[in-house]
């Protein structure tokens, strides 16, 4: 390390660039030094450095041959006007395509650990940095956390540019900037930055930027160090950083004027800023019919509140307030809970718990043995407990159903937070009745209504409430209602267009005009352009 | 900011401990589902029998196999001074908290109705966990005894009466006598209280003994006591209590028989529909009259010698028919009421207040006196509309001369 | 960064900060004093709280970048700012007893009797504390949530009622004479003293300055549009004497209210959506007297003096709250004038001191435009 420190520059001489090269990178393994004899008349010697299984070794077999068969006779028959060698070769011979030539050790150090050839030449204090990084990837493969039934089957795989091509596919926009940085002082990750340059909101890629540049760790090994260091609200149960393994989800993010951070070794590429109800909102909603995408949606805020606070209120309607279940029910759950020996929110803890490990376990297993699991345990919680009078049939569906109704939420991250914050609920709801469960709901609440995510308001657009944007929250508008990007951002609004309504020419055979429907639409149209509402930008200000 | 956050730790854990206050176990409470009040056996006290549920054995085993002892109710009286007072004598002798929120049905016995039941409206009144839709009927058996009597098909005799009331439409032999309105009537300045009246009746025939007819005692509606102020004053039967409820409650549908033109010795029956009534106040001089307007659609449901809704003439002797016998059934109640028991549980006093505030201020201290007085007119108007499914007279095919 | 609410916050705030008690404990009051006419009596007062608005907004446009307090220091220096901030506080002091008992009466009397009071003081004390802790803005937002649950506690509690409900117990109108249901209407005005007061701290954080007014009104419709539903009913289902009987006339009502015969009761779900208007109410009280506090002392921020303010303003409520007879006497009485003199005094005062020190105003206006 001091050597590079102290020198950055190549010498002219081989052998001290080899002593160089030797005390910096040391003896592993997997570092290949290549000696060749490049120009056999003037004995002209170089070295290539490469990572053994970061490079592609046919590509460096073929500039090594190209160098030393078509090198030799190019330099021996031709009238090449004399320059700094390395430019010649550079520019007459070699036909890599991606090709660099470099005077710093620490550039051409970097690129040896992350998979480009290094070539030194005698005589010369500049270096050839070739492109042959290829190393054994993952393929493209379905998204394991976020599946849907319709709509792409692609998902991120651990290598950075494949994500980053994955979005550009779906954007061909030359205003999508995807912008590079190293962070880790030891592992040098790489970290790409991807927005749409007019339409994303002013001042968050430099604010994107500025929290990233502040990280001073030695190593990412994942995007969720990354997340833990530049969120909002480090010590707050609700994620405010969105992650996903969809790239369509990340290209519809960043249409909406939003940023996405890619980090090189992981599939998860994160999104800011994100609001809440987003964790709810699955990619299904948008590619299926909006009917059924909305009414999914609402499904899924009904699970939302189900699995948050199902548990409590059970536990709070049966040990506090007993006057409120239907008489009908009450006997029966009495008649369930006749020999339980618990109280019910021991029952109702001992269920969660049983079921966190059952989780909990099942992920972890190999997957056979995960099955096994699930049986194990369903038997174990569903059948025996009951019969041995351990917890009441209706605990066991109310626990069931929580945990089917956290499932349901889409994203994982918020799933977890969700089943996190229902324990402290349900201890106060078990401890002070109602006054419990509505203080601690009204806490959590108040704490949901503080946060913000990289400037936005995380419950955004439910409070403040945007009336533009609830054309995509509990239900979803049809793609030819919803015409405007979400507030925030600047430029080019409106994403579709007017009069998308479909129809067919001739709509009405009864019309005078039959046939001529489209046109008097687009009349319409025009006028309706002219009185269309201008959208504020302040959509706080309308309410 | 981290002080603030221990503060408010602290202070949410110290919420939490001193948490638990009023909490009860499902399986530590007993589950009144009907109550009872009778007379004590001292002088001014009070004997409350509560019927509690025993879920295990009102629902059948729906998780592990607990004790059952097949009898889904346990029945249990208390004595005590106050009704308070009693309820806490039960709890000496139950093993759990007696809780009264799913109480269906409150039973008192007349001889303390006939004293005054302001205690019970209070008490079942002011009490949080109480339902207020909870009914109230009054009783000549003793209320012990009516409370543990097995009724109906339901297991739980406080859901069969519950469940007698809600489908009690039909029969319109008691008034749906819920304790907010007996509260609400007590308190006011212009109505009284009427409470739907129940007794046991021998209609159960014994699976054992059918040759012997039915031998078994069931919970029966039985007409409306009418109440002066908290006092039971009179007892209305079961076919005089539809002319009542004409008064205090929107009615659906009611029955009515006749005899027949033809064959007086068969009957046509028919259904009202879309009752209306309307009573009118009117002042002449000092002197209060009232004009009671009934209007109905009837359908023959029923017709014991041949009946053809194509038959105009007919139908109009129906008519004729059903009206004069309603009129007579309303008669009957009015003078009743008005004359021997003297209350004004029709709510006539209301119905002028709203049309005469003035006047009713003069009269509004003496209208328990005015109210025997004055003079109330019943008109009937019922139409014959409809003969459900049947067009033709029910005739035999044989007889080649079937008109009447 | 000035804090900044919008106006349709603004407009919550203020449906929210009357909802709470008006629709309950306020009726009680007042059927007890005029019976059936109480939904009159209602009209009546909002009418007039719609007078007061009118003045708070007349007195803050004259000088729209400060609140009430800070107009009377600009107008008679600085002791005389003072003045109005100790007023301010006394004021939400004693709102905080009336606040508080509809608080405990809705929760505790009906699902939790056998918990302390105290579990609910300092239940409220904790939310308020952590809800103004960061500022107005949360409140607010807490506040148009609380707006689209009242609007569902209102459909549940017609769904459930509805049925019982008898026009002739509303007739005839005006059985104790207008005079008397003119002055019982003078319960609901301190709900209405509440929120002018309420508007004259906050109003200048409401972004849009020009439409104050109308912001200002909508929400008085809106808040009445919400609560003429209550004394309503209550007449016509409870009958106006029941609805006097009780302390919490609303939650009597939805005590007897069910849909259908399987869900005999379900206040529960109802309170849960009242619970949000309570909430603002108790969290806009400690934050009220806390500005006055800080100004009082003539401090930065409002922040230091939370807890302090808050543990005063708590002590306060227990000590009402303790004795019932005591809660429901300060409720009818001290409360009534406390607010009304304070509601109708302080901003008519300042309006008049205004005009007086007309050009004081506008000099010093012309002072800060110049910087």
């Amino acid at each position: 390390m001091t050597a590079v420190e102290e020198k950055d520059h190549f010498f002219r001489d081989l052998q001290d660039n080899e002593n160089l090269m030797t005390e910096i990178l040391g003896s592993s393994v997997d570092l290949v030094k290549r000696r060749i004899t490049f120009h056999e008349h003037k004995n002209v010697q170089a070295i290539c450095y490469y990572t053994d299984g970061l490079v592609d070794v046919i590509q460096i077999e073929l500039f090594i041959s190209d160098l030393l068969y078509k090198g030799n006779w190019l330099l021996q028959h031709s009238t090449l006007p004399t320059g700094p060698p390395l430019t010649l070769l550079k520019e007459h011979m070699l036909t890599n395509a991606s090709f660099q030539v470099v005077k710093e050790v620490s550039q051409a150090v970097d690129g040896i650990l992350s998979g480009v050839a290094v070539l030194i030449l005698d005589g010369s204090d500049e270096v050839f940095v070739i492109q042959t990084k290829g190393w054994e990837k993952r393929g493209v493969d379905e998204p394991q956390t976020e599946q849907v039934v319709r709509g792409p089957r692609d998902g991120f795989t651990e290598s950075i540019r494949t994500n980053t091509a994955l979005v550009r596919r779906r954007i061909r926009d030359p205003k999508l900037r995807i912008e590079q940085m190293n962070i880790g002082k030891r592992s040098k990750t790489d970290v790409n930055i991807a927005y749409i340059e007019d339409i994303v909101k002013e001042g968050l890629v430099e604010e994107v930027k500025k929290r990233l540049r502040d990280i001073k760790i030695d190593a990412i090994l994942e995007s969720g160090y990354i997340e833990e260091l530049i969120e909002d609200a480090p010590r707050s149960p609700f994620t405010t950083v969105q992650s996903t393994e969809r790239p369509d989800k990340v290209a519809s993010s960043i249409l909406e004027g939003r940023v996405a951070i890619f980090v090189d070794n992981t599939p998860f590429v994160l999104v800011v800023p994100s609001f809440f109800w987003q964790f709810l909102q699955a990619s299904d909603d948008y590619y299926s019919r909006f009917m059924t995408g909305s009414f999914f949606r609402a499904i899924r805020y009904l699970a939302f509140v189900l699995s948050l606070t199902l548990t409590s209120i059970y536990v709070m309607l049966v040990s506090f307030h007993q006057e409120m279940i239907p008489t009908q029910l009450i006997l029966t759950i009495a008649s369930g809970r006749e020999v339980v020996p618990f109280p019910v929110l021991l029952e109702a803890l001992l269920m969660e718990i049983s079921f966190e490990l059952m989780r909990e376990a099942g992920l972890r297993m190999p997957k056979p043995v995960g099955q096994a699991v699930s049986i194990v345990g369903s038997l174990v919680i569903g059948q025996a407990a009951v019969q041995a009078g351990i917890v009441s049939p209706f605990m066991v569906i109310i626990v069931a159903l929580t945990g089917i109704a956290s499932f349901a939420i889409p994203n994982y991250a918020a799933s977890f937070s969700i089943r996190l914050i229902r324990f402290p609920l349900l201890i106060a709801a078990g401890t002070l009745g109602l006054l419990g469960f509505s203080a601690m709901f009204a806490l959590l609440a108040i704490h949901a209504l503080t946060l913000r995510s990289f400037g936005e308001s995380y419950l955004a657009p439910a409070t403040p409430f945007q009336p533009n944007d609830q054309k995509d929250s509990i239900i979803r508008f049809p793609w030819w209602k919803m015409q405007t990007r979400p507030e925030g951002v600047t430029g080019d609004e409106k994403r579709v267009g007017d009069h998308q309504f479909p129809q067919p020419p001739n709509t009405d055979p009864y019309s005078k005009e039959g046939g001529k429907g489209k046109e008097k639409d687009q009349k319409d149209g025009s006028r309706r352009k002219k009185t269309r509402r201008i959208i504020k930008l302040k959509g706080e200000d309308e309410e | 900011m981290k002080r603030h956050l221990k503060w408010s730790l602290l202070l949410i854990l110290i919420l939490l401990l001193s948490g638990c206050a009023g909490k009860r176990e499902l399986n530590d409470l007993a589950l009144v589902m009907a109550v009872g009040i009778d007379k004590g056996e001292e002088e001014n006290a009070f004997k409350v029998t509560a019927q509690i549920a025993r879920p295990a054995d009102a629902r059948g085993q729906t998780g592990a196999p607990s004790g059952q002892t097949g009898e889904p109710i346990l029945t249990i009286v208390g004595q005590g001074e106050s009704l308070f007072d009693a309820i806490r004598d039960l709890s000496s002798f139950t093993t759990r908290n007696v809780f009264w929120a799913h109480n269906q049905v409150i039973v008192i016995n007349e001889d303390l109705a006939k004293e005054g039941i302001a205690q019970v409206i209070d008490f079942f009144t002011r009490n949080p966990e109480l339902r207020m839709r909870t009914w109230v009927v009054i009783t000549p058996e003793k209320a012990s005894t009516l409370v543990s009597t097995v009724t109906g098909l339901e297991v739980i005799p406080g859901e069969a009466v519950n469940k007698l009331f809600r489908y009690g439409e039909i029969s319109n032999v008691a008034p749906n006598s819920q304790i907010m309105d007996v509260q609400a009537a007590y308190l006011s300045q212009s109505s009284q209280p009427i409470i739907a009246r129940v007794s046991l009746k021998e209609v159960m025939v014994s699976n054992k003994k059918p040759e012997k007819g039915p031998t078994i005692k069931q919970v029966d509606l039985a007409g409306a006591g009418v109440f002066q102020e908290d006092r039971l004053v009179g007892v209305l039967k079961p076919e005089e209590t539809r002319a009542l409820m004409l008064f205090t409650e929107r009615l659906k549908s009611g029955v009515v028989t006749t005899p027949c033109k033809s064959k007086p010795e068969r009957t046509v029956s028919v259904e009202l529909r879309d009752q209306m009534f309307q009573v009118t106040p009117h002042i002449k001089g000092s002197e209060i009259s009232f004009t009671a307007e009934y209007d109905a659609f009837a359908m023959v449901v029923e017709a014991g010698c041949p009946f053809s809704i194509d038959d105009q003439e007919q139908v109009t002797k129906l008519e004729q028919a059903v009206e004069k016998k309603l009129k007579k059934e309303i008669d009957t109640t009015i003078n009743k009421v008005q004359k021997e028991y003297k209350t004004d549980v029709f709510e006539l006093g209301k119905v002028f207040h709203n049309e005469y505030p003035g006047y009713w201020k003069q009269i509004a201290d003496d209208w328990e006196e005015v109210f025997p007085t004055v003079d109330i007119k019943v008109s009937v108007n019922v139409e014959v509309k409809d003969s459900v499914l049947l067009w033709e007279e029910t005739n035999s095919g044989k007889k080649e001369n079937s008109a009447n | 960064m000035k804090v900044q609410i919008s106006n349709g916050m603004f407009m919550a705030l203020i449906i929210n900060m009357i909802y709470a008690k008006a629709i309950g404990v306020t009726q009680g009051s007042m059927a007890r004093e005029v019976g059936g006419d109480i939904w009159i009596s209602t009209l009546i007062a909002t009418i007039q709280g719609g007078v007061i608005m009118f003045l708070v907004i007349l007195v803050i446009r004259r000088m729209p970048e400060g609140d009430l307090i800070d107009q009377a220091a600009r107008l008679l220096g600085k002791w005389f700012g003072k003045f109005v901030a100790l007023i301010t506080f006394i004021f939400f002091l004693a709102s905080y007893g009336p606040v508080m008992s509809t608080f405990v009466f809705h929760l505790k009397d009906y699902f939790l009797p056998e918990a302390p009071i105290l579990l609910f003081i300092m239940a409220a004390f904790l939310l308020g504390t952590y809800a103004i802790y960061f500022g107005v803005e949360v409140i607010a937002r807490m506040a148009l949530i609380g707006v689209f649950s009242i609007i569902a506690l209102n459909i549940l509690l017609m769904l459930g009622s509805l049925s019982e409900f008898d026009i002739r117990e509303l007739r005839p109108t005006f059985q104790m004479g207008f005079l008397r249901t003119v002055w019982a209407s003078r319960h609901h005005n301190t709900d209405w003293a509440m929120a002018t007061i309420m508007a004259g701290i906050i109003l200048p954080m409401v972004a849009d300055k020009k439409s104050w007014g109308k912001m200002g009104f909508a929400g008085i419709g809106y808040g009445m549009v919400f609560i003429i539903m209550w004394p309503i009913l209550e007449a016509g289902v409870l009958s106006p004497e029941t609805a006097a009987q009780y302390i919490v006339s609303c939650m009597q009502m939805a005590r007897s209210a069910q849909i259908g015969y399987f869900i005999h009761r379900y206040e529960m779900i109802m309170i849960a959506f009242f619970a949000l208007s309570i909430l603002t109410q108790i969290m806009m009280s400690l934050l009220c007297a806390s500005v006055a506090m800080q100004k009082m002392l003539g401090l930065k921020d409002y922040r230091k003096v939370i807890i302090p303010t808050a543990m005063i303003l708590s002590a306060f409520g227990y000590w009402i709250n303790f004795d019932k007879n005591r809660a429901i006497d300060f409720l009818e009485g001290w409360w009534v004038y406390i607010s009304l003199g304070v509601a109708v005094g302080l901003p008519f005062l300042i309006l008049v001191m205004g005009f007086l020190f007309k050009k004081k105003l506008k000099k010093e206006n012309v002072a800060e435009e110049a910087n």
